[in-house]
């Protein structure tokens, strides 16, 4: 699973025939910025995925991806591979809390 | 599958039950000039590789899991042989 | 598998029904140079699920992709990186 924050929405009139009814959401993955340990910092990619919590906008969320990404019952007939599976609250890191919702 | 290098082993207690009696070994899988590619993994052996081996990795979780009889369990690489 | 420092942890205010009381890591892959000079892992971090009990500090195997949900089998749950060991010691013979 990763980290990512919600930076907008997709909206597809034309979409596959499973996919009506699935918001779809655009995401940049966070990372522990590597040497100081103290925040989280953007990787610059972007990602789309299919949402099970109801995820608004700059909210940071927990995405798993893969194949794994169909093990729900609200994704496992959809032709997707990257999943909202929860809406962070706190990241701790080494005992400080370094992102708090 | 892969060529990789044994480059240890790991031990640990506290673990998932399949992984019960199973030899972890440290394998770095390797490139083309034989550098490593990407980060290291652990990996289930019942051929007997030691330090330096070359071995011929498989990640087909399904064989692995059948090799220690759990459809539950985690693993997923494995050694598949020896290279001479 | 691959290995892992666990640096924190993530909690969530919202979840998938299926993941309710999950434990969630955050682990940081080790290259093979920060095993072999026993630094501090340098690979990029990412979210693992825990039920061993794994803390800050503790270095770990995780498993990923589809094999990261089997332990919950027949269940199906969205897993892709589990903590399948908790390891006591991992020796590198072979630092190249």
């Amino acid at each position: 699973m990763f980290l990512a924050r919600v930076t907008g929405v997709v909206v597809a009139t034309q979409k596959v025939a499973s996919m009506t009814g699935h918001k779809l959401l655009i995401v940049e993955p966070l990372r522990v910025e590597p040497n100081e340990r103290e925040r989280l910092i953007g990787t610059g990619r972007s990602f789309v995925v299919v949402d099970t919590v109801g995820a608004g906008q700059d909210e940071t969320v927990l995405i798993v991806q893969g194949s794994s990404a169909r093990l729900t019952p609200e994704t496992e007939k959809l032709p997707v591979d990257a999943t909202i599976i929860g809406i962070v609250d706190t990241v701790n890191v080494e005992n400080r809390t370094i992102f708090s919702a | 599958m892969q060529i990789g290098r044994v480059v240890g082993r790991a031990v640990s207690t506290v673990k998932h039950p399949s992984l019960q009696g199973s030899k972890l070994l440290l394998v770095q899988l390797l490139d083309t000039e034989d550098k490593p590619d990407g980060e290291p993994i652990l990996a289930i052996d019942q051929l007997g590789a030691g330090a330096g081996d070359r071995v011929v990795m498989c990640n087909d979780g399904a064989e692995a899991r059948a090799m220690v009889g759990a459809k539950n369990s985690p693993v997923r690489w494995f050694v598949m042989g020896l290279a001479d | 598998m691959r290995i892992a420092e666990i640096i924190g942890n993530v909690t969530l205010s919202r979840v998938h029904p299926s993941m309710r009381g999950a434990r969630w890591l955050i682990g940081v892959p080790f290259s093979l140079k920060a095993l072999c000079d026993d630094r501090e892992a340098d690979g990029e971090d990412l979210v693992v699920y825990d039920n061993l009990g794994a803390g800050v500090g503790a270095r770990i195997g995780f498993s990923e992709g589809g094999e990261a949900a089997a332990p919950f089998y027949p269940e199906k749950k969205p897993v892709d990186a589990y903590c399948a060991c908790i390891l006591d010691s991992v020796v590198v013979n072979n630092g190249e």
